[in-house]
């Protein structure tokens, strides 16, 4: 054989070994036989060669000693691991050593849980105890963890879920839940729902807060159960306020005293002739977390963002367009936010609370211990107060603010839909929601522990009724409403987070720049209209 | 001289090659030819459907979408701007460092340093070096005198991009420096001597000696560069996302916006294919000079 040719034979060779090969089954004898035993056989390898199994090895002992009580010349096994050259023994069919094979142990499952919580130490810690508690109850249940980062989430729960595989159970926000309902990414849950006992003289789902249960929902079906629900609040530093010569038991209750207190608040504090201290800290990078800041002052203005039946932009309303003028002007009229702001997001303005450079900043339950890791020193949970979102003069808007909400989903993915269920039931049950308030000052979307069952004689969590912080926030539930919830929802934010950047940084003026995001969101928009319907002009 | 006569059978020297190139063609089919014509399909599909029906739409939207022409044309600014200046920077390096001086060896380790971060890191360290309030250089400019303002290197639309810019220059030179470094040790030394004996100036040695025999590398060097440029996708990521406002979007972020933020995969996929189609064409010189050569 030339050389040539034996190259070409190992590159065969070579592509034969990539080609997957199926296993043979081994042949399963469908009636028991006799069997003399010859050297170096033993019981596990014949069980794997007739029964298909080794594991099924004790059968031929069992049917062999039954066969020796009533016949003796089989032998008869007292030490399985020990057989002799010789021996007549019984080997059953598959089906007779299946009928005498204990029934099999709930068979062990593997979870995958993914949440951006894990990536924060003392929310993974509570999760981490969280699971403990679970895999206890559920022994043959394993959790596997699966980290992901906050800003990062989407990106790979989509490219996973769309290759087919992805974690079993997750945590998103509201901000994308509606895209991934619509995309089918979801497990419909609704007869899991459906098979569990009702509560408090209503049915499964009675405890939690109706306008949540509403985001979880498509056409009647359940594909998500609600999370974490907190309204958005001001939180205020009240030892900054006192150096102002401000009273820290009077927050600013309208915009207007807002603007005073902040510019009060706007020093040069260690007197190096350069201002240190700002009155306000917010988010300006396109950021998820922008939404959670701008639309309290929209809202709390008596603005919309969009039309109701969700087919035109409203921010061409006067209040609407107030609001934003407001917000922008905050840094290039008023000052009194620190320079960088489009550079901001959610992490480094806490971390600009911790450093004592704002003194106010939009946030909720989970801004106090967050601050307080951020910078120990500070005691943030002795001098941070809170209070509602302030609202225009004269002004009384029924929502005023607007909450963070997340949901448990579960992947449709997923090989063990049922135990990915008792995950999504056990993590959002009275007790983790307690416990997660315990470990992370999270409020819940139930109401039997942030509050609001008190008519049917449900108490919330006294410990979180009675906290400093989350009695403001649940509080202020009741004045808080959802952004629109359509798949579109994070493009049209986007394009408001957008105008916002261009306001700040003097690209276009105010007006401009939300015309510009007003025009773009009705063209985001026109998918919903008719031919011939049109929004009205900015 | 005669014409072979057509043959019908590949010999077993042809079917051999074949056979050891057939493991990669098929590795390269499903990395790139799969999701290639996976993104082209989808790309003809209409917006957020289940059903695949053949449609225009998808372009016929981008042509009117502002932001695309927006994302492209700052696009065209980046990758122009820092091609030129990685060649420029590269080249003068490239130049430094060729000449015949003490450390030579660590001086050059120094220069491909930046080169050995990724992107994604360089993108974070510049963010933070660049933050108005507590980053190093506006630290610096105050400690100096030169101003005490807080310039807003990232957040100011006007200096955004030149920011963005500048870090890639820094990022991405010694790519440059390096085939650029190579082809210079490649020039024999009897060349410039021989000029030297002919009363030829330093500049005129570079003019008329240096650079015609680097004119190859260059253009490797720049074609390449070029491709990756467009592909330029962590640093800007890291630093602004695309703002302020959209400043600084180039069309790979504008893309995984729509994809991955907005979930208008069919919408993402016509522009990635608009995309591959501006890479193809400009990196067409460069594959036919590949092809010449061999």
């Amino acid at each position: 054989m030339n050389k040539r040719l034996l190259n070409l034979l190992l590159v065969v060779v070579m592509l034969a070994v990539w080609v997957p090969t199926a296993l043979a089954a081994p042949p399963v004898q469908e009636k028991g036989q006799d069997y003399i035993v010859v050297a170096d056989d033993w019981l596990s390898k014949l069980a794997d060669k007739y029964l298909g199994n080794p594991f099924d090895y004790p059968a031929i002992v069992e049917y062999t000693n039954k066969k020796h009580a009533e016949d003796a010349s089989y032998a008869k096994i007292t030490n399985p691991d020990l057989i002799e050259v010789g021996w007549k023994i019984y080997i059953p069919s598959a089906e007779e050593a299946a009928a005498i094979a204990p029934a099999p142990p709930p068979a062990a499952v593997t979870l995958v849980f993914g949440d951006w919580h894990l990536t924060e130490p003392h929310w993974e810690k509570a999760l981490k105890e969280a699971f403990e508690i679970f895999e206890a109850k559920h022994p043959n249940i394993h959790i596997e963890l699966d980290y992901v980062s906050y800003a990062d989430k989407e990106t790979k729960y989509t490219t996973e879920i769309e290759a087919g595989v992805g974690p079993d159970v997750f945590h998103l926000h509201g901000y994308s839940l509606k895209s991934f309902i619509e995309k089918g990414y979801l497990y419909d849950i609704t007869p899991f729902i459906e098979a569990e006992a009702g509560v408090y003289g209503g049915d499964f789902l009675t405890p939690w807060y109706p306008q949540t249960l509403e985001l979880m929902q498509k056409d009647g079906r359940y594909y998500a159960m609600p999370g974490d629900f907190m309204s958005m609040v001001l939180f205020y530093n009240k030892n900054l306020f006192t150096e102002a010569g401000l009273d820290p038991t009077k927050p600013p209750t309208t915009w207007d005293e807002f603007v005073d207190y902040a510019k009060k608040l706007t020093r040069d504090r260690d007197g190096d002739g350069q201002t240190d201290t700002w009155g306000f800290g917010t988010v300006g990078a396109i950021d998820p977390g922008f939404e959670l800041r701008f639309t309290p002052i929209l809202f709390s203005h008596g603005g919309a963002y969009l039309t109701p039946d969700n087919k035109c932009a409203a921010l061409n309303s006067a209040e609407a367009k107030e609001a934003f003028k407001f917000f922008v002007e905050l840094v290039t009229v008023h000052g009194v936010v620190p320079p960088g702001v489009t550079a901001q997001n959610p992490g480094t303005v806490r971390q600009q609370m911790a450093n004592e450079q704002i003194a106010m900043l939009l946030g909720s339950g989970w801004t106090p211990p967050i601050v307080d890791k951020n910078n120990p020193d500070l005691k943030a949970f002795e001098v941070l107060e809170a209070a509602p979102v302030p609202v225009k003069a004269g002004l009384k808007p029924e929502f005023s603010t607007t909450a963070w909400i997340s949901a448990w989903m579960i992947n449709r993915n997923t090989k063990h839909p049922k135990e990915a269920w008792e995950l999504v039931k056990f993590i959002t049950s009275k007790e983790m929601e307690q416990k997660w308030f315990d470990d992370a000052n999270v409020l819940s979307s139930r109401r039997d522990v942030s509050g609001g069952l008190e008519a049917q004689g449900v108490k919330g969590y006294d410990k979180l009724l009675n906290d400093k912080f989350a009695k403001v926030i649940a509080a202020e539930l009741a004045h808080a409403k959802f952004v629109p919830q359509l798949k579109e929802w994070p493009q049209i934010i986007e394009a408001v987070n957008a105008a916002a950047q261009e306001g700040f940084t003097g690209a276009k003026s105010p007006e401009k720049a939300l015309e510009d995001a007003y025009n773009r969101i009705n063209e985001i928009l026109s998918v919903y209209r008719a031919a011939g319907e049109t929004c009205p002009a900015f | 001289m005669r014409r072979p006569p057509p043959r019908f059978f590949v010999s077993h020297q042809e079917l051999e090659g074949y056979a050891f190139v057939l493991p990669s063609l098929l590795m390269l089919f499903l990395i790139l030819g799969f999701p290639m014509a996976i993104a082209v399909l989808n790309s003809f599909t209409p917006l957020w459907s289940e059903v695949k029906t053949f449609t225009l739409e998808n372009y016929v939207k981008l042509a009117r979408d502002d932001l695309f022409w927006n994302a492209l044309l700052i696009t065209f600014y980046f990758v122009g701007s820092t091609v030129l200046l990685h060649l420029v920077v590269g080249l003068a390096v490239a130049v430094a460092l060729n000449a015949q001086i003490r450390a030579h060896q660590f001086l050059r380790v120094m220069a491909i340093l930046p080169w050995t971060v990724p992107d994604v890191i360089s993108g974070l360290i510049w963010r933070f070096m660049y933050n108005p309030t507590s980053g190093i250089i506006n630290d610096l400019l105050h400690k100096t005198g030169i101003t005490n303002a807080y310039i807003e290197w990232l957040a100011h639309p006007k200096l955004a991009l030149p920011s963005v810019i500048f870090s890639d220059v820094w990022r991405g030179y010694p790519f440059v420096m390096i085939i650029l470094l190579a082809g210079l040790q490649a020039i024999p030394r009897e060349f410039y001597e021989a000029a030297r004996v002919d009363g030829a100036s330093p500049l005129q040695e570079f003019r008329y000696i240096t650079i015609p025999l680097l004119q190859r590398m260059i253009i490797v060097a720049v074609a390449l560069d070029t491709i990756w440029q467009f592909r330029r996708f962590g640093l800007v990521y890291n630093m602004t996302l695309g703002g302020p406002g959209h400043a600084t979007e180039i069309l790979s972020l504008y893309i995984y916006k729509q994809y991955f933020k907005y979930f208008n995969f069919e919408y993402a996929s016509a522009m990635a294919v608009v995309l591959a189609i501006i890479m193809l064409v400009i990196s067409l010189p460069y594959v036919r000079m590949m092809v010449r050569r061999v």
